[in-house]
C-alpha cells in the first residue's frame, strides 16, 4: 500500500534528500572498500598463514621473509 | 605600459614582473601566476630559455578574472622559481609572449635542473621531472628497452599487457615518444570482473615481477610503478595500469570508464615505438579514442581527461580509497631531508630513560633515521620501518655508520593491511620482545592506517614491551610538511589502542618539538602495552575456577 505523507513530512523528506544521497554515497564507498579488505586477507591467508598451520617454525621464518620480499617491498 | 602595470598590480595585489602587448588584454607573467586572454582556450606551452617546462589550459587550470584567465604556477614549479630566465608562452605553435622575468628578486640565471644537471619540466601528473624531450636518443632507446622488457616479463607471466596512454599515442601518431611525457605507460586487461579478484591479481603480478628482479612502488590496488635504473642514475618509471570490466562498463586506471568492447583490447596487436615493435591493444585507434576522446590525433600537451564522476568514484572506492603519500614522502626525503634536525629528538631521550639496558626497539616511521641511529649508537638492537624508500636508504646509511649490522630498515606501508600483518609477525618473532617507537607518525596516518598500526602493535608487543607514541595535537597551527601531516586528538588515539586490546599506561600533553624541530606547544606522549591473550584467558579461567 502506498504510504501517504502530509505536506510537512513530504517537505522534510524532500529537503533531506541531498543529505541522504551523501550518506548513501558514503555507505556505497565503504562497501566498495571491502573488496580490498577481502583481497588483502585472502592473499596473506593463501601465501602465509595456511603454511603456518603446519607449525614449522623454521619454514615459517623463511616464508615470512619470502612473502615480504616478493609481495610487498624489502 | 605604466598604466598596464598599475592595473595589473591592483587586480592581483602583487607587483607585476613583466607585461607586454596592449589593450584589450595582453599575456602577462608574475611571480605567482600567469595572465592569459579570455579567448585563449587551447593548450599553452611555457618555455624557460627555450626549454619546455610546463603546459596548461587556461580555462581548466586558471580562474576567470575580468581581464583574463589567472593561472597559478604549479606547486612543483613554484618552489624552484628563483632567478632570471627568458619566459616564452606559446599556443598553436605561435610565441605569444617572450620576455626576461626575474623571480624572487634574484638576478642569477634560473636553473631548473636536477642534481646531475639534467633539465626538468612539469609532467602531466604535476611532478617536476625529466621529460622525454630533454632526453637524448641513446636514453630514449634505453627507455624503450625498459618498456620492452617490462612488457615481455608481464606477458611471460600470463598478463595480457600492452602499450597504453602516452606511449601508445606517440607510437600510433608518429612512432616516437611524446616530448612532454616522462613515464612509459602500460596497461593490462584483467582476467577478472570482480574488483576483489582484480586486486588479488595485481598482488600476484607484483610477486611475479619482483621474482624477475623488478623494483616497484604500488600506486593503488590495480596499478604499479616499475622503476628501471638507467646508467645516468635516473630511473625510468613504467606505470602498469589495470583495466577490467564490471558489468557492462570498462574501467582503466587512472580514472577512465565507459564502453569499450574487449575485442578492442585483446588479442594484442603490435605497434612500433622508436623503431621497436611492442605489444599494443587489438584496435589501438579505438583504445586511443576511448582514452583521449575523438580528437586524439591532435597533439595537446595540456590534455586532461574529463572522466565520468560515477566511474571515478567506483575506481576510487575499489582500487584506492586510502591515503597513500609515498611519492610525496619520497620527494620530501630526497629533496628536503636537510630540514629535519640531525641530532636525536627529545622524545628519543625520554623513551631511552624508560627502557631496560638491553631492550630492543622498533622505530616505526623512522624518517631520516635520526632516532634509530641514536638508539643504535646507544648499543640497542634497532629495527626501523618506513613507507618511503628514500627515508629507508638514509636510515640504513646512518644505522650502519653507528654500528648496526645486516638489514635493519624495512618497508612498512601502514595503509596496506598485509604490510602491517607481516611487520607484526616479524616483530612478534624476534628473540626478545621489542618496544615500538613512533614519533610524529600518528600525524601522517588516516583512520585505517592508524588502526593497522595498533593491529601491528597488538601482535608485536603482546609478549612484553610497550608502544611509545609522540604526536602533535591541539587545534591550532598547521604542521610541516603541509598536506602530509595533521594534528590528532589524543582521545582518538586512546580509543584506537583500546579497541585493539591495548592498555594506556601514560598520557601527557605539553610543549615539545615538531617534525622539523620547530617548537610545538601541544605535543602528546602515550605509553601503552598489550596483555598477552593467553595470560588473559588463563587469568579468566582461574577466576572462574575459584
Amino acid at each position: 500500500m502506498k504510504k501517504k505523507y502530509g505536506a510537512r513530512r513530504y517537505l522534510a523528506e524532500t529537503l533531506y534528500l541531498p543529505r541522504r544521497i551523501l550518506d548513501l554515497e558514503d555507505a556505497v564507498m565503504e562497501n566498495r572498500q571491502l573488496n580490498r579488505r577481502l583481497a588483502e586477507l585472502t592473499d596473506i591467508l593463501a601465501e602465509l598463514l595456511v603454511p603456518a598451520t603446519e607449525r614449522d617454525e623454521e619454514r615459517l621464518g623463511v616464508l615470512l621473509e619470502k612473502y615480504r620480499n616478493e609481495s610487498l617491498a624489502p | 605600459m605604466a598604466a598596464e602595470l598599475t592595473k595589473l598590480r591592483s587586480l592581483h595585489g602583487e607587483p607585476a614582473v613583466c607585461l607586454i602587448g596592449s589593450e584589450p588584454v595582453p599575456f602577462a607573467v608574475t611571480e605567482r601566476h600567469l595572465l592569459v586572454p579570455h579567448g585563449e582556450r587551447g593548450p599553452v606551452a611555457v618555455r624557460f630559455d627555450g626549454s619546455y617546462v610546463w603546459s596548461f589550459a587556461a580555462a581548466r587550470d586558471g580562474s576567470w578574472r575580468p581581464r583574463g584567465w589567472k593561472v597559478p604556477w604549479p606547486d612543483a614549479l613554484r618552489r624552484r622559481l628563483q632567478g632570471t630566465t627568458m619566459v616564452a608562452l606559446a599556443s598553436a605553435d605561435q610565441v605569444r609572449f617572450e620576455a626576461p622575468v626575474t623571480f624572487g628578486g634574484n638576478s642569477d640565471p634560473l636553473r631548473l635542473v636536477d642534481r646531475r644537471g639534467h633539465r626538468l619540466a612539469v609532467d602531466s601528473a604535476g611532478h617536476l621531472t625529466r621529460v622525454f624531450s630533454e632526453t637524448d636518443q641513446v636514453m630514449r632507446d634505453q627507455i624503450v628497452e625498459a618498456t620492452r622488457t617490462a612488457l615481455a616479463d608481464l606477458r611471460a607471466a600470463g598478463f595480457d599487457a600492452h602499450l597504453s596512454y602516452g606511449c601508445l599515442l606517440g607510437a600510433v601518431r608518429n612512432g616516437a615518444m611524446i616530448g612532454h611525457d616522462s613515464d612509459a605507460d602500460l596497461a593490462y586487461l584483467s582476467k577478472y570482473t570482480l574488483p576483489s579478484q582484480v586486486i588479488s591479481e595485481s598482488y600476484a603480478m607484483e610477486r611475479a615481477l619482483r621474482q624477475r628482479g623488478w623494483m616497484m612502488v604500488r600506486m593503488s590496488n590495480a596499478d604499479l610503478k616499475l622503476l628501471y635504473p638507467l646508467p645516468d642514475g635516473r630511473k625510468v618509471h613504467i606505470d602498469v595500469f589495470g583495466a577490467f570490466e564490471v558489468g557492462k562498463t570498462f574501467y582503466q586506471l587512472g580514472s577512465r570508464s565507459g564502453v569499450l568492447p574487449r575485442s578492442a583490447l585483446t588479442p594484442a596487436s603490435t605497434v612500433t615505438l622508436e623503431g621497436v615493435e611492442l605489444a599494443a591493444p587489438a584496435d589501438p585507434e579505438a583504445v586511443l579514442a576511448f582514452l583521449y576522446g575523438p580528437g586524439w590525433r591532435t597533439p595537446d600537451p595540456a590534455f586532461q581527461s574529463d572522466d565520468p564522476p560515477g566511474g571515478q568514484r567506483r575506481i576510487q572506492g575499489w582500487m584506492r580509497g586510502f591515503r597513500d603519500d609515498v611519492i610525496s614522502w619520497n620527494e620530501f626525503f630526497r629533496d628536503r631531508h636537510g630540514d629535519v634536525p640531525w641530532k636525536q629528538s627529545e622524545f628519543a631521550s625520554w623513551v631511552e630513560s624508560r627502557l631496560g639496558p638491553d631492550e630492543p626497539i622498533a622505530d616505526i616511521g623512522c624518517g631520516t633515521g635520526r632516532d634509530a641511529a641514536w638508539f643504535t649508537r646507544r648499543g640497542r638492537q634497532v629495527l626501523a620501518y618506513d613507507v618511503s624508500g628514500a627515508a629507508l636508504r638514509q636510515t640504513r646509511r646512518r644505522m650502519a655508520r653507528n654500528g648496526a649490522e645486516g638489514t635493519q630498515a624495512r618497508t612498512l606501508a601502514l595503509h596496506d593491511r598485509r604490510s602491517a600483518l607481516v611487520a607484526g609477525a616479524e616483530l612478534a618473532r624476534t628473540a626478545q620482545p621489542v618496544n615500538l617507537y613512533a614519533r610524529q607518525l600518528i600525524n601522517c596516518l588516516d583512520d585505517e592506517a592508524l588502526d593497522h598500526l595498533f593491529l601491528l602493535a597488538s601482535m608485536a608487543v603482546r609478549r612484553g614491551g610497550s608502544l611509545f607514541l609522540e604526536f602533535s595535537t591541539g587545534r591550532r597551527g598547521s604542521l610541516a610538511p603541509h598536506q602530509l601531516m595533521s594534528r590528532v586528538d589524543p582521545a582518538k588515539v586512546v580509543a584506537g589502542i583500546e579497541a585493539r586490546g591495548g592498555v594506556i599506561d601514560d598520557l601527557q600533553v605539553g610543549p615539545s618539538s615538531g617534525f622539523l624541530g620547530e617548537a610545538d606547544p601541544r605535543v602528546a606522549r602515550i605509553v601503552a602495552h598489550w596483555p598477552h591473550p593467553r595470560t588473559q584467558r588463563v587469568t579468566h579461567m582461574t577466576e572462574a575456577t575459584r
